[in-house]
This record gives structure tokens, sequence and C-alpha cells, in this order.
């Protein structure tokens, strides 16, 4: 089946003067029809990064360098401004980190909601209200409450309006950045639980990105894990999560107390940067051997499905 | 077995640091003239043993911020008692915190970008931490205290915008143990910070336990890390402690379902049988209806629960404020048997 999303060897760089940082190098992944795709990594590895170059947010400094995106089948990196219009939001929609925060605290949320209808759909402003008290039945909210302003909702409400309003058009996919992060945990299951009734019902692809490798494998079909912005591991969320063969993605399952078992001392990650001679975890990489190099190698295929980026085997 | 639990009965053999009693904030909402009450803090008594890391649970609103904010003296309790050694610090100290209390308990914020003046280097902070408390503040004591909280000395003469969020957290911690104190409040202390430095934050915080014998009151909606961190486990909900006890027996065997339903919702791929929906509308509906508890067996009643004891586990009694818990202990065993699983001989039983 022809993939929805389809990211080739992308590399994305920060330049300043004379120098410049890469955020994302040759990254490539892609993201089939329904399928729940997730990015996990901690602060700084490119996953944010990733999810700005498929929505064509970058602005300078960052700019695209190499590799391709491509969404059901054509060019993102191509598109011109009116094409972009069309395709952010009707084709794809974002769910941003401090989403609760992106809401107009001087607009109600109806005339919010109702925006979406009359730019997108022109449609008149009493259908648009219409259509926006149906949109807030879909993620549980009472209709009533279109004339509440944004403060008036608690931190959860906030946050399924704005999956509301990122799946109003019925996007193919939807990018959610961290859309968990500042709610506590029961809310964080009922938003979770609601993104999976919604993706059952609108059958839209998702590019979930977190840090929480438990909520990831939770709710993804298939992972990536990032570090220094490359990728270093690939496979089925359950496999990985089962057996991670990369000693990055072990460290970062680690990285989180469980709730089961004995209690045994956390060791954490490491939090040297990454520098020119050095990968920046292979100080603490269990794996550390002599044919290590400053440079992550490339993902290649271990088992079926199942990709890492290890040294040794032969493969590189 | 089932006799509500005597607080005055230390857990340790020794009396602890700090006894809260009756401890009750209620904020006034709407304007200056408004008699409408919310009660943020409900009647909470705890205590906070001596040497041990004390975990308080509970979701955003429940009253876990309110109460260190009334512990450290950052609010006013509407009534209640805070004693520390055997002296009412609310009575002792009516309107703030003297400095000889301060001297004893300190307080780590949440958010380790804002706690920080941005205009001082980090030097500043520990200087007058330790000059306020009239101790010497010799370049050794400064390298001692950076060393103690894992940052070099050169770091002393940055500012802090120039360091990370966990480095941040760590200076925090530092400026808290400038003055020696009994006690840390630790308020969400990593809920800010990136996955790669929140071990080491709970990781420091458990060396300082060990080593220097600092009490703790680890205040977070990460169960997890309260049950790595933590000695003891208090589960809060609604303004008032609905469980408490030794942290793995609460999170291994919850008995509350309000605990259940915290538990439940933490994302674990390999619990087994995963996220049953069902199960969770109802423990949300006991939470959120406790006259309507569908857990009810006929033994609930409107009045207030009090703590009964469901078990005992290293040296901490591990109660809970549920009537469901009031009658035999069997009865309680059975209740947790018929949540689990349907069990028709449980329904047919006389109460």
């Amino acid at each position: 089946m022809e993939p929805v999303l389809d990211v080739r060897h992308l590399r994305v760089e920060y330049r300043g003067d004379g120098r410049s940082v890469v955020g994302a190098d040759d990254v490539s992944f892609s993201v089939g029809p329904g399928e729940i795709f997730g990015l996990a990594g901690e602060s700084g590895c490119g996953k944010s990064t990733i999810a700005n170059a498929v929505m064509r947010l970058l602005k300078p400094p960052a700019e695209i360098t190499a590799g391709s995106v491509r969404f059901q089948g054509r060019d993102v990196l191509a598109m011109g401004a009116k094409e972009l219009r069309s395709f952010r939001w009707r084709e794809i929609a974002m769910v941003f980190q401090s989403a609760m925060n992106s809401l107009n605290p001087v607009l109600t949320i109806g005339e919010q909601l109702g925006d979406i209808f009359t730019t997108h759909e022109k449609l008149k402003r009493r259908a648009a209200r219409e259509r926006a008290g149906a949109l807030l039945e879909l993620v549980g909210i009472d209709p009533g409450r279109l004339k509440a302003y944004p403060h008036q909702l608690s931190g959860g409400m906030r946050q399924r309006v704005v999956i509301a309003m990122a799946v109003a058009l019925e996007p193919r996919m939807l990018i959610m950045d961290e859309p968990t992060t500042a709610l506590d945990v029961v809310v964080q299951q009922e938003i979770m639980a609601q993104i999976r009734d919604l993706q059952r019902d609108l059958g839209f692809s998702v590019l979930f990105i977190t840090h929480d490798m438990s909520l990831m494998v939770e709710l993804s079909d298939r992972m990536g894990v990032m570090y220094g912005g490359r990728l270093v591991e690939l496979a089925p969320a359950r496999e990985l999560f089962a057996q991670p063969l990369h000693p990055y993605t072990e460290a970062l399952m680690n990285a989180f107390p469980p709730l089961t078992g004995p209690r045994a001392e956390l060791t954490g990650l490491f939090d040297a940067p990454r520098t020119a001679d050095s990968c920046g975890f292979h100080v603490r990489c269990p794996a550390d051997r002599a044919d290590c190099s400053a440079n992550i190698p490339d993902l290649r295929e271990v088992a079926p499905g199942r990709w890492a980026a290890l040294t040794g085997g032969g493969a590189r | 077995m089932s006799e509500p639990v005597h607080l005055d009965e230390s857990v340790h053999g020794d009396k602890p640091l700090l006894q809260v009693r009756g401890l009750t904030k209620e904020f006034q909402v709407g304007s200056v003239f408004s008699r409408r009450r919310v009660r943020a803090v409900g009647a909470v008594d705890f205590d906070l043993p001596k040497g041990r890391i004390t975990a308080l649970v509970g979701e955003s609103g429940s009253g876990k911020s309110t109460i260190a904010r009334c512990l450290i003296r950052l609010e006013q309790p509407t009534a209640g008692s805070v004693l520390l050694d055997g002296e009412d610090i609310l009575r002792t100290e009516r309107r703030r915190a003297s400095r000889a209390y301060r001297r004893k308990v300190q307080m780590v914020f949440q958010d380790p970008f804002g706690s920080l003046n941005p205009v001082h280097r980090i030097e500043h902070f520990l200087t007058r931490a330790l000059v306020l408390h009239g101790r010497p503040a010799t370049r050794e004591t400064l390298r001692e205290l950076m060393e103690t909280v894992g940052l070099t000395e050169d770091m002393l003469d940055s500012y802090p915008h120039e360091l990370s969020g966990g480095q941040r957290q760590r200076v925090a911690i530092a400026r808290a143990l400038a003055v020696e104190p009994e006690l840390i409040l630790a308020d969400e202390p990593t809920s800010m910070l990136d996955v790669s430095v929140r071990v080491g934050i709970l990781n420091l915080m458990r060396r300082l336990r060990d080593e220097r014998g600092i009490s703790m009151l680890y205040i977070t909606h990460d169960l997890g890390s309260a049950r790595y961190l933590a000695d003891t486990t208090l589960v809060m909900f609604a303004g008032e402690l609905v469980e408490g006890g030794d942290s793995l027996a609460v999170m291994d065997a919850p008995a509350h379902p309000y605990t259940r339903l915290l538990l439940s919702a933490v994302p674990d791929p390999e619990r087994a049988g995963g996220y049953d929906p069902v199960e969770r509308a109802r423990l949300r509906e006991a939470v959120l209806h406790p006259t309507d508890c569908p857990y009810d067996d006929g033994s609930c009643s409107a009045e207030t629960p009090v703590r009964h004891v469901v078990g005992e586990d290293a040296g901490q009694p591990h109660w809970v404020r549920c009537h469901l818990y009031a009658p035999a202990p069997d009865i309680a065993h059975r209740v947790l048997k018929t949540a689990d699983t349907p069990d028709p001989e449980a329904e047919n039983t006389p109460v």
C-alpha cells in the first residue's frame, strides 16, 4: 500500500554565522494509511524538527538541505505558498506541544471553531456554528460550551478543543507534538482514548511525538527512536518494547521508573552534548566497542521490519 | 485489624519530624465581598518521619501543592496545626515563617526557569542563602555545596540562562541545602525537566536522604517516580488523603478506588490485559459520585469515612479511607475480588 507520508533522507540544518548545527540528519520513515507512527527521543534529538519540516513550518536559520518529503505522492518541499495553505489543515493538521495555550483568549471557543469553516469551507456563520457544535460533541464536550472563553475550560478540555480544531477538516494525517505533556495522568489517559476513538472513526494517520516510551508503545503501531538528529531504531512498537536493539532505546526505556517489579537504581540518560569526536552517548553506551566511531551509523534491517543503527555485524 | 489508625503512634519508633493535624485551607471565590468558599485542603492528618521521603500523589487540583505552600507558610491555613519539635508553628509564628523555621524547612519549586533570578550569577543564590542564615560563605563551602548536587565549581560564575533545566534544578536544591535543613518540600521537582535528566534529580534526592538523613515531602503526579523514590506514599483526592502506606504496598495493592483509577491511567505496555475502559468508567463513577459508588455493597454510608488499616508492610500500616473497608477484613478482600473478576458467590453473601 502506498504510504500517506514518505520521508526520505531528510536533513535539516540550523545555520549560524559560518557554522551550522545539524537538527536532523538522513532521517527516513513512512507512515501508512490509518497507521499511528511514533517518534521518541529526549529534548533536542530532532523529533520536533522533523514534524515542523513535514509541515513546512521551519523558519530561518533552520533549512532543509537534503532529502524529500512526499505526501500521497506529492512533493511537499516543492509546494508553493497557495498550495501549502490548502495542504496544511485540510490534508495534514498539527497539535502543538503547548496547544492548551494556543487558543485565542479573547474569542469564544465557538468563534474560534467557526472560523475554520467560514475560512476554509466558505460557510455562513450560522452553518459554521452548527458544525462547530458537532465538532465539540465529537471530542466529548457539551456543545453548550461554545460560548465559553478558553480560560473557563480546564487544561484537558482546552486540549480537546485544539484536537477538535485539528480534525475539523478531516485531514488525512494528524501530527501531535507532545500533546499531553502538561496534563496529569488521568486527563492524559482520557485524551489518548479520545484520539484512538477519533482515529478509528475518521481513519486518519497519526505522527505522534513524545518522550514517554510507555505512552508511545501503548498508542503506536510502529515507532522510531531518535538520538542526536538521527533515527537509531525503527520497529513495530510492541516488538521494540519487548526487545530493544539499540542501547539508546534501552536507556530511554529505563529513564522512567516502572510501576511494577523490584525497586532497582536507575541510571538515567547521559546528558553530554554530541561533539565532533563523540556521538555523545558512547561514553555511557553499554555496547561500547572498539569499532565505534563519532558518527551514529546508518539504519540497517536487522530482522524483517526491524531497523537499528548498530555498528559491527559487517553490514555497514 | 480494621480499627482506625492511631495517629499518635509513631511508625518508626522515634518521634516524627513534622506532625500535621487537621490542616484545612479554604479559598475565597469571586469578589472581595463574596462569601463563597472552596475547600482546597480538608482536615488533613499526616506525619513526616525523620530521614524518610514521603510522596504526596494525586491529580492536578487535588490540593497537593496547597499543602506544601501551607507548610512553607506561603499560604495561611484556615485551621489545623503543624507540629515541629512539639511546637505548633501555626501558633508560634502566626503570620509568616521565622528565619529559624526556614532554616529547618526548605522548599524546591516546580519551575527552575522561574525560581532563579536571571540577573544574578549562581554564586549569588548560594551566598545569599548562607549569609542570611548566618553561615560563612567561603569559597570552600560554595564548592562543597556545588559538588554535593553534582555540579562543578566553575558553574558558580554562570548565569541561570547558561544552565540546562536539570542543572538549574540542582542549583535550586543546593540553595535549599545551604541552610542545612532537616526537611525539604519538593513540589514536582522533575515535571518540567527533560526525560534525560529526571532520574538524575531523583537519585540526588535519594542520596541526600541516605547520606544526610534529610526528610522530604515529594509532591508529584508521576506514580512511577513516587514508587521509585519514596518510603511512604500518601494519595490525595479532592483535598483529602484517601490512602497511605509503604510505597510498594500502595502501588502493588491499591485499596481505594481513586488510587486504582490513578494507577490505571498510567501508560504501561506491560500491564496484563491492557487498559480496561469499563473498569475505569466504574472507578471514575466511584470517585466522582461517592454517594453513588458502584462498589457499594451496602456498607457505605453518607458519613465521612475514617481510616482503616488493610495491611502492614515494612513496619508501616497501609490504611485507606473508604467505607468498603469498614467491616471485617475478609469483606475488604471480597470487594477487591469482585472488582477484579465478577464473583457470583460474593454477590449472594449477606453483608
